[in-house]
């Protein structure tokens, strides 16, 4: 391994950032995949493997994709909640491998809200 | 001869022989010239731990005489200084005394020994005695790689001891012995160091090593009761090994586990949250182990 | 390929003892079997500090935090939260004396009222990993000082942000700096004091498990301030995982060009090299700490000189604490102002203290100073357990001592302990409830302290044996009138006349001892009466015949054979077979076994 300097240093730092991030928790965008048994029966697992594929070739180091249990309506699977920094969580249902690209170009990308495959917009939660 | 005492005596040679013989004659009357060598008194008894036959502490025979000859108005120290020529008769010696430079300014000199701690040179007054211990081929064998890795190292006393006292899980005499010739120093100082540190052994331990953490935080949530059921359990003391050489018990300050004290340590494994009537299970299943390793 | 989630499983040496490795290769195994080790990974972290909860595993980015994890766990654990993405309840915190488990991190009273700068990378990185560190802002400093700042600079900044010893003197460590900058002689050393004598504490420990570049990144800018070249670490041996990580970190940094010649291309060269102690607690003392990496026998010597003039061998040299070093980088990144705006007036930042003893909350805290003992105590610790009386707390090790409870209100920094007769040390902070006596706290003390003198001065060798032996005597019950008040006179006599912080701090725990629990010591000595029940010479056992049901556990599990009488009838002891061992106080179930 050659010596480093500074110009390498950034560039691992660059690389390596995004988990630190991720591990701290820090995020604008947070993408929820509910994998309850249902979700995952009905193709849940592609979506977030697709997701997943799409935001580390985004390049966007501050979104997270996690996952959740059952959301309840189970014939609307696979679903997904889009949360972004300070604005109310938006579901979507029926989700597709496109679908899911369609949702991270505008919503999360762009701060669209791509209400046609929209199920609900606001928390069912107490705020 | 009358009882009146004249002239003046020269006692050639500051050992305990000498200084006993000026002391003598100083108390009984004569003005002592005592002469020495070396640039100190004492000779070799003042280098020894234990004398011959009695084993009586050599330091405690020779240091209140050589205080009693420093301060002898009537003895006149010459150290490091040679005789030369003796000429005359009984009763009428002339002396010639050869005395070699010290390099410092002697009146001035409180004997503070800042110089020597800080002089980056070393040499030693007493050379090294060397024993030549011959090792078992096997014993060499394991200390050889030890010794070459640090020999050039400043400092490497320490680290050689610690990878020793590792390698044989206790620090064997012989060992010791071998070390002192190789590195060139006296097996006193490695002493020293050995029985300064906690983490040296001078005896050799048993197969499993309990150690109970007696750190504050240990001690608060009862480590003293883990010790007595350990020591009733194993039939040791604290700092015994069984005459099987399978258990040996001690105790250690803090292994920073505080937080899942009482904590006692066997071997690598560590017990954690314990309480006294945990003792004979936890003992049970090494001992179990043992005689399974047997079978 | 990026990982959706991670768990990051605490392998500190407290929850490795209580067998995190396993943990870790289960759960790797197990999320191999469910296929999903492409967007998990599993993190091995250092010391997360809450180590009475161990193992613990916290999954990010969700913050979750679970605890008290055993092997047979791991299968559910994988398929309900990672599978099915049921975050799984019973295995998360639950505060003691409350129902409802807390789920996240960022909620957990033990952590949200802490303030990380020393351990900030705790939890977050895996310590074996530089890029970890480095994507964590690690080298960042480095590159500051490197390229922007000169060694005044450097040495202003950290005057200016007030950073004081974190080992227990609390000297300001700029104005160290300062002077061993200017101090004549070539070439100038460097050492980072990691042999944490202090029974109870285990900051340092901590941190270099969890983050031992920021350590090094410390003491890289530390040898550009002063001029430096070669530093050392000298560790404690009784760590081993910690001198492992130290290693890694060192071969790392060192691979990187971070540690070596001409680093990062900025023609500065430094090196680093790890001495291990062997046990012997007098070495933290900076004379003697120099005296054992040189090889000879470690008395402390005479100050003046001071290490900064005439240090390791005859050069002048600069050691700090472990903590010390780890906050040097974030000042340098975040400024004095920043650092200097967090504490009290003359004790700026943060102190981690190992928070242990009787209380529910085991661990490693890092609260900023001046926060009150009673935040510490109750907020972050949850109290004393079992619901037993909160009696004081002893803090700074063997030099320290015992803050009681009416002082609970004491902010906590340099000053204010001195002020009380306690003092900062390294942060140890052992909590004693009413079961400890103090008498005996202040012997055991004293017994170590006179174990570990290394027997140059005659005040410290022979006092403290002194005070020792008195200390025995009051706890068998054969104390005299005037012994407390010679105990007093010996204390101030050896304070005095010793030459070494040894010394010169080992009757602290008998004088604060004294002071503030002087009718403990009236009572052992005038009533022959231990009020903790802890001194076996002056406690008895009996049995209430009222409430005794005539189990025999207390008969079966006696060592002594001392405890009679017939099923389901009272049972009786035998005061001159008892060995006070209290094995039928613990194991009896309907409370009969009374101690007075």
């Amino acid at each position: 391994m050659p010596k480093l300097n500074i110009k390498d240093l950034e560039e691992i730092r660059k690389k390596v950032r995004k988990a630190a991030l991720l591990r701290e928790g820090i995020s604008n965008a947070k993408i929820t995949v509910h994998m309850g048994t249902c979700g995952i029966a009905a193709g849940a697992r592609p979506i977030m493997n697709a997701l997943i594929k799409i935001v580390e070739e985004s390049g966007r180091d501050d979104v997270i994709v996690t996952t959740s249990g059952c959301a309840g309506l189970c014939s609307r699977e696979p679903m997904a909640t889009v949360e972004l920094k300070g604005e109310t969580p938006v579901k979507y249902g029926d989700l597709t491998e496109d679908k899911i690209k369609k949702i991270f170009s505008e919503h999360v990308l762009k701060g669209k809200i791509v209400e046609e495959y929209a199920l609900v917009i606001g928390s069912e939660r107490e705020p | 001869m009358g009882n009146k005492k004249v002239g003046s005596v020269l006692v050639v040679g500051a050992g305990i022989a000498g200084i006993q013989s000026s002391l003598d004659l100083a108390n009984s009357g004569f003005k002592v010239y005592l002469l020495e060598q070396t640039p100190a008194i004492g000779g070799v008894m003042a280098q020894l731990d234990k004398t011959f036959p009695t084993n009586d502490c050599a330091m405690c025979i020779v240091s209140p005489k050589l205080v009693d000859c420093g301060r002898h108005p009537n003895i006149e120290i010459i150290t490091n200084a040679e005789l030369g020529k003796v000429v005359g008769e009984a009763g009428n010696f002339k002396v010639v005394v050869k005395k070699k430079p010290r390099y410092v300014d002697e009146d001035k000199c409180t004997g503070c020994a800042a110089c020597t701690q800080n002089c980056p040179v070393s040499i030693a007054l007493y050379p090294v005695e060397k024993i030549y211990i011959k090792l078992k081929d096997e014993d060499l064998r394991r200390v050889k790689p030890i010794l070459e890795k640090y020999r050039d190292q400043k400092g490497n006393l320490l680290p050689i001891l610690q990878q020793i006292n590792k390698e044989f899980r206790y620090l064997p005499e012989d060992i010791l012995r071998y070390v002192s010739d190789e590195l060139n120093v006296h097996l006193a100082d490695i002493y020293n160091i050995v029985t300064f540190y906690n983490a040296f052994n001078l005896e050799p331990r048993g197969k499993h090593i309990v150690t109970v953490c007696i750190g504050t935080a240990c001690h608060v949530q009862g480590a003293p009761g883990l010790i007595e059921a350990l020591e009733d359990e194993l039939g040791i003391k604290v700092g015994e090994t069984s005459k099987d050489m399978s258990f040996t018990l001690e105790t250690a300050r803090c292994f920073g586990c505080c937080g899942l004290a009482p904590v006692i340590t066997v071997n690598e494994d560590v017990h954690g949250k314990l309480k006294r009537a945990d003792i004979p299970r936890i003992v049970k299943h090494y001992k179990s182990m043992e005689e399974k390793q047997d079978a | 390929m990026a990982y959706r989630t991670h768990l990051m499983v605490c392998t500190g040496t407290a929850c490795v003892s209580c067998g995190a490795f396993n943990i870790k290769k289960l759960l790797e195994e197990e999320i191999k079997k469910q296929k999903l080790d492409k967007e998990i990974l599993v993190v091995g972290t250092g010391c997360q500090g809450f180590c009475a909860q161990g193992p613990i595993v916290v999954v990010q980015p969700d913050d979750i935090f679970y605890q008290l994890l055993s092997p047979e766990d791991i299968p559910f654990l994988v398929e309900e939260h990672f599978l099915k993405g049921r975050p799984v309840k019973k295995m998360m915190y639950t505060p003691p004396g409350e129902k409802i488990q807390i789920p996240t991190v960022s909620e957990i009273g033990f952590f949200s009222k802490q303030r990380l700068i020393a351990l900030r990378n705790k939890g977050l990185i895996d310590a074996e990993k530089i890029d970890d560190y480095i994507g964590r802002d690690g080298y960042n400093a480095l590159i500051k000082v490197l390229t922007s700042m000169s060694s005044e600079d450097i040495i202003k900044e950290i005057k200016n942000s007030g950073l004081r010893g974190r080992g227990g003197g609390g000297f300001p460590t700029g104005l160290k700096w300062d002077i061993c900058k200017n101090s004549k002689g070539e070439p100038k050393y460097i050492i980072c004091n990691a042999d944490e004598g202090d029974p109870g504490a285990y900051m340092d420990r901590s941190i270099v498990e969890s983050d031992p570049h920021a350590v090094i990144e410390g003491m890289l800018i530390g040898a550009k301030a002063i001029g430096a070249q070669q530093g050392f670490v000298y560790i404690r041996t009784e760590y081993p995982l910690a001198i492992h990580r130290l290693e890694v970190a060192i071969e790392q940094a060192q691979e990187y060009g971070l540690l070596g010649k001409d680093i990062l291309g900025k023609g500065f060269d430094f090196d680093l090299e790890i001495k291990q102690g062997a046990g012997a607690f007098v070495c933290g003392e900076e004379t003697s700490l120099i005296h054992s990496i040189e090889g000879i026998s470690p008395e402390p010597s005479q100050r003046p000189p001071f290490p900064a003039e005439s240090g390791l061998w005859g050069k002048p040299t600069n050691i700090n604490n472990v903590e010390t070093w780890a906050n040097v980088p974030r000042i340098i990144l975040r400024g004095a102002d920043w650092f200097a705006g967090i504490g009290t007036e003359k004790s700026k930042g943060t102190k981690v203290f190992s928070l242990v003893g009787k209380i529910n909350n085991t661990g490693l805290v890092e609260v900023p100073m001046g926060i009150t003992l009673k935040e510490i105590i109750y907020d972050i610790g949850g109290g004393v357990p079992g619901g037993k009386k909160f009696k004081g707390v002893q803090i700074g090790g063997p030099s320290g001592g015992v803050v009681p409870a009416s002082l609970i209100d004491l902010p906590v920094d340099y000053e204010k302990l001195t002020e009380v007769g306690s003092m900062m040390g390294s942060g140890g902070m052992v909590v004693v409830d009413e079961d400890t006596c103090m008498v005996d706290l202040a012997r055991y003390f004293l017994e170590f302290t006179s174990d570990e003198s290394c027997g140059k001065c005659a005040s410290c060798r022979e006092g403290s044996s002194a005070m020792l032996e008195i200390l025995t005597r009051i706890t068998e019950g054969k104390g005299k009138e005037g012994d407390i008040e010679f105990l007093e006179e010996l204390g101030y006599a050896i304070k005095d006349a010793s030459q070494c912080g040894l010394g010169q701090t080992l009757p602290n725990p008998v004088l604060s001892t004294i002071d503030n629990f002087r009718d403990e010591y009236e009572a052992h000595i005038k009533n022959k009466k231990c009020p903790a029940h802890v001194c076996k010479a002056l406690i008895s056992f009996h049995i209430d015949p009222d409430k005794c049901t005539g189990c025999t556990v207390c008969a079966i599990k006696c060592p002594a054979d001392a405890i009679s009488g017939n099923r389901k009838e009272p049972h009786i002891i035998d005061q001159d077979k008892c060995i006070k061992c209290g094995i039928c106080y613990t194991v009896c179930k309907f409370d009969s076994v009374k101690v007075e």
